[in-house]
């Protein structure tokens, strides 16, 4: 073997092999034990590969439960998230790379400070806000609270990258003729998105996984998957078939979206720019 | 509070525009929150034929994620407090104190008194849905009562019946454990309580003021700490262990015996046949015992806008043909005697183990702190004494200490 | 004029969302804290002062808890951040699978919290689980551990399955800001012929020192209020042996019906994560 592609091997790829195994074989062995017989689970001494399949868990999921639906409500209301937390976080990260005001410091670790209260201990006054609201049970809730929740972590992640950038590249801008909000499109937005695409999947996963909004703030009309899943957990029997099919499908879309989207995580995109 | 007021005062006002007036006289909706155990199940049928038959009211049935309990019930009180709860729910006794101190329930007592179905609810059943102030809010709807799995078939090699009282469990629980397999497994995680019970109270102790610290409830704690620290015939993993491990050893053969009920009956007949039965929980000398009693009821909310029609439905729901069906959606017992006796949904052998134990039944308190009880305290002090960081007479004074003062 | 209004306008959106959805929530329960406010009883509401903090900090239970949040915040975000950074530099760089490789290292943190609660408590069962098979097995084990169900493995269990979640966070958003270092860097101290060490060391480091600040300080304040995976996995047990503050308010104000003074615990929570806030602002401030 040459001696490169030895080097690369060893170096990079078998590392990075034993990663994704650490990271993939609990969701592995999840995902056997929705398509082998339940009777599997519970034979001792445990049998690792099963001898028969079967795809019962995954049509009755997708047949007898409202699982379909609960992937769309929560699709609809991560990609709500997304859009309006990039919306609110953007220019918000901006402002605080790119201008020194008064107030800058404090608000910026307020912003955090606020954030930093157990969410299970405001749900009580956050519910009776929706309500008043009349915002229960609707994508708007789940979508405004997911985005709201998450704008401090991203606009300090966003800021973080912002700060990478520099600002003669602004100026440059301005100078042509641009105003700031151009200059943030245009400019800053393009430099920044690899940490854009970070910070929108962060967005996307903690709105996809959340819990305790999608319980208490909705449930009837707007229904998300995890939701869902607690319904499998019921007080005297848990449907661990539908659990772990429901737990294989639930991993699905962020994974493939950021299979797309880590094409744009390419280095070197502001290389040359200060100098050309 | 303010705030609240001020809100909820505008939510209501919204409400009453003339155009939400006029369409809810035409119907009235009854906001129904239920949990179901499999999530395949619907109460659809149920409420199809109920609204064939009331053609004025509309029922919305809510499946509200259990979450152990936890979730259901924060979902209910953040609603009630913040005046959005529904018309009616499940609940249970774990909630009763809470609720009435709430002054969230309205009293059925009146409705109960004039309705046809009284009779075919047993007399045990009414007791235990009294509430301590003599009235009934609660609306007998499903139950469970917790009896002991045996596998035959593991005694029989030993030539061991299944025990009758506590020395025989105790000798039998020894001769089944031996190499990957223990004698009973212990449920010390959560909702272990249930089980736990019929050993702290079998030999005549009562949940009661100075029940908790009587000399027969901490000898016989003692005997329940003592399975696992002293003579090891729970697995290891007993103090953690929850609904899922305790079955799941079951069926896979790593435990002899479980105390668990109904629900699962179908699905160990399912795994072993005839080589698996139930037997009422142990009893002390003197024919004394403790069968926990797993309730399901339905109440009607002080706060709703149509307690008739509530009423309506949840009466329904208990009335036997009715509540047959029902109980084939949440895999539990019917209530009602006549429903009972034709009853084909369980093995009988299941059903008997059941019945049998009605006499036996009891309950936990009924004060605000049962709920606090049931989800925290029990776990996490029984899981310190099976560890050893506690002498089991602690666990009950802490108990006592925590109902009664 | 506009140049002092600008940042304004720029941070309004943000700032008003957060002020009505989330500053709002949070007065009120600061407020509910210096009340004895029990759940079920929501007519009285007396005020106490500072009684539930007072009696908070004579509380053995709330010193216990602290303590168990120490450990788990310290273990879980150290572990975390030291394998997501080797993972962000192995996915920089250049190899013929690389896309499949950086969407697989996501998988972990794409599922929600009940989920790997459960399938970690699973693999990790003494009787029925995966790892307790294998391991004795290979012989890594002599016999099955029954890891939740004491009191010494029962932390290190749910800290190995935060971490398994949480490495996931660290290696994307550290490899989004290795982008930002320009490869020009790179090949220049090539020619000069350092060597690897001394190009992290000199030109990743101090390019990725900022992301890396924040993506540990951010972390560190989820990990820190972070009860979901605790809740499924131990509940706080066994006794109270994984119980966390967080999960200690949040059972004292949902299980117990204490809220004011689970709120009370809340506020500490958060005033202690504040002091490690302030610390980090201010001494980036003197850079």
């Amino acid at each position: 073997m040459k001696r490169a592609r030895l080097t690369l091997l060893l170096g990079t790829e078998i590392p990075i092999l034993a990663f994704l195994a650490f990271a993939i074989l609990p969701w592995f062995w999840m995902m056997l034990s929705s398509i082998r017989p339940e009777r599997d689970l519970t034979r001792s001494p445990i049998v690792l590969w099963p001898e028969t399949l079967t795809l019962i868990n995954f049509i009755e999921l997708l047949q007898r439960t409202s699982f379909a639906l609960n992937l769309r409500d929560s699709l609809i209301v991560a990609v709500g998230a997304v859009s309006l937390g990039l919306t609110l976080a953007l220019p918000a990260a901006y402002a605080f790379s790119r201008f020194r005001f008064r107030g800058r410091q404090v608000l910026r670790t307020q912003f955090l400070v606020i954030n930093m209260f157990p969410v299970v201990m405001i749900i009580l006054p956050l519910f009776v806000l929706m309500r008043g609201l009349g915002l229960l049970d609707t994508y708007f809730a789940l979508i405004g609270g997911h985005a709201t929740f998450t704008l401090p972590f991203a606009i300090w992640l966003l800021t973080g990258y912002f700060e990478g950038i520099p600002v003669e590249l602004d100026q440059a801008a301005m100078v042509d003729g641009a105003t700031r909000l151009q200059a943030l499109w245009l400019v800053v937005f393009p430099l920044a998105m690899p940490g854009v695409i970070a910070v929108g999947l962060y967005l996307f996963i903690t709105s996809w996984n959340e819990y305790l909004f999608a319980l208490m703030l909705a449930g009837r009309n707007v229904r998300t998957v995890t939701v869902a899943l607690q319904l499998f957990i019921g007080e005297h029997q848990i449907q661990w078939g539908l659990l772990m099919a429901g737990g294989t499908l639930v991993s699905l879309p962020a994974t493939v979206l950021f299979l797309f989207a880590q094409r744009r995580l390419v280095g070197g995109l502001t290389g040359g720019a200060v100098k050309g | 509070m303010k705030r609240r007021t001020l809100l909820t005062g505008l939510a209501a006002a919204l409400a009453a525009t003339p155009l939400t007036r006029l369409y809810a006289q035409q119907k009235a909706t009854v906001r129904w929150w239920y949990h179901f155990d499999d999530p395949k199940a619907t109460p659809d049928e149920l409420v199809a034929a109920f609204e064939k038959a009331n053609p004025g009211i509309k029922i919305q049935a809510e499946n509200i994620p259990w979450g152990g309990g936890g979730d259901y019930d924060t979902r209910l009180y953040t609603s009630l407090i913040a005046g959005n709860g529904p018309d009616t729910a499940m609940v249970k006794f774990n909630n009763l104190a809470r609720l009435m101190e709430m002054n969230a329930l309205l009293p059925l007592d009146p409705w109960i008194d004039t309705w046809a179905g009284k009779a075919d609810i047993s007399d045990d059943l009414w007791r235990l849905h009294t509430a301590p102030d003599g009235k009934r809010y609660y609306m007998p709807l499903q139950y469970v009562i917790l009896y002991l799995y045996v596998r035959l078939d593991l005694l029989a090699k030993q030539n061991l019946k299944a025990p009758a009282n506590f020395d025989e469990f105790l000798s039998v629980a020894k001769a089944m454990t031996g190499g990957q397999q223990w004698g009973f497994g212990m449920r010390g995680g959560s909702g272990g309580h249930d089980s736990w019970m019929p050993f702290a109270f079998g030999t005549g102790a009562k949940p009661v003021k100075g029940g908790f610290v009587s000399s027969a409830a901490l000898a016989q704690n003692r005997y329940f700490i003592d399975l696992y620290r002293t003579h090891k015939v729970c697995p290891p993993s007993a103090p953690t262990d929850a609904f899922l491990q305790v079955i799941n050893n079951l069926k896979a053969g790593r435990v002899a015996m479980a105390v668990h009920h109904i629900s699962t009956a179908n699905d160990m007949a399912a795994t072993f046949g005839d080589a698996i039965t139930a037997v009422p929980v142990p009893r002390g000398p003197g024919g004394t015992g403790f069968a926990t009693y797993g309730d399901g009821s339905n109440c009607v909310f002080s706060a709703s806008k149509n307690p008739e029609a509530a009423w309506k439905w949840i009466s329904w729901l208990s009335e036997g043909p009715n509540n047959v069906i029902y109980n084939k959606a949440a895999g539990q017992m019917t209530v009602t005697k006549s429903g009972a006796a034709n009853w084909t949904l369980h093995p009988k052998r299941f059903v008997d183990a059941t019945v049998n134990s009605l006499p036996i039944a009891g309950v936990l308190p009924n004060l605000s702190q049962t709920a606090d009880f049931t989800r925290v305290v029990w776990p996490q002090t029984t899981q310190k004494a099976l560890l050893g960081q506690i002498e089991p007479d602690e666990m009950m004074k802490t108990f006592e200490k925590l109902f009664f003062g | 004029m506009r140049r002092a209004v600008t940042p304004w306008v720029f941070l309004a959106p943000a700032l008003v969302a957060t002020a009505v959805l989330v500053l709002l929530p949070v007065l009120n329960t600061l407020w509910l804290s210096l009340h004895q406010v029990i759940l079920f009883r929501p007519r009285s509401r007396p005020f106490v002062g500072l009684e539930n903090y007072a009696k908070a900090l004579t509380d053995p239970v709330f010193w216990e808890a602290l303590n168990h949040s120490l450990v788990w915040v310290v273990c879980a975000v150290a572990l975390q951040f030291s394998f997501g950074f080797m993972a962000a530099l192995l996915l920089n760089r250049t190899f013929a699978w690389r896309g499949i490789a950086r969407a697989l290292i996501v998988v972990p943190w794409a599922l929600p919290s009940v989920i790997i609660g459960l399938i970690w408590t699973w693999m990790l069962d003494f009787n029925l689980g995966v790892l307790n098979h294998i391991g004795v097995r290979l012989g890594l084990l002599s016999a099955s551990v029954p890891w939740l169900a004491q009191t010494g493995t029962a932390m290190a269990s749910v800290i190995l399955a935060v971490m398994w979640q949480g490495i996931p966070f660290f290696a994307v958003t550290l490899l989004a800001g290795l982008q930002a270092i320009p490869v020009e860097l790179y090949e220049v101290a090539s020619i000069d012929g350092a060597g690897v060490w001394s190009k992290f060391r000199h030109i990743t480091l101090p390019g990725l020192a900022t992301v890396i600040a924040t993506a540990l300080l951010l972390r560190m304040i989820w990990v820190a209020n972070s009860l979901d995976l605790i809740l499924v996995m131990t509940g706080g047990g066994p006794g109270t042996a994984t119980q966390t503050l967080p999960l200690y308010a949040f059972l004292t104000a949902w299980s117990g019906g204490n809220y004011g003074q689970g709120s009370a615990l809340a506020v500490m929570l958060t005033i202690l994560l504040l002091g490690v806030v302030i610390t980090y602002v201010w001494r980036s401030r003197e850079r």
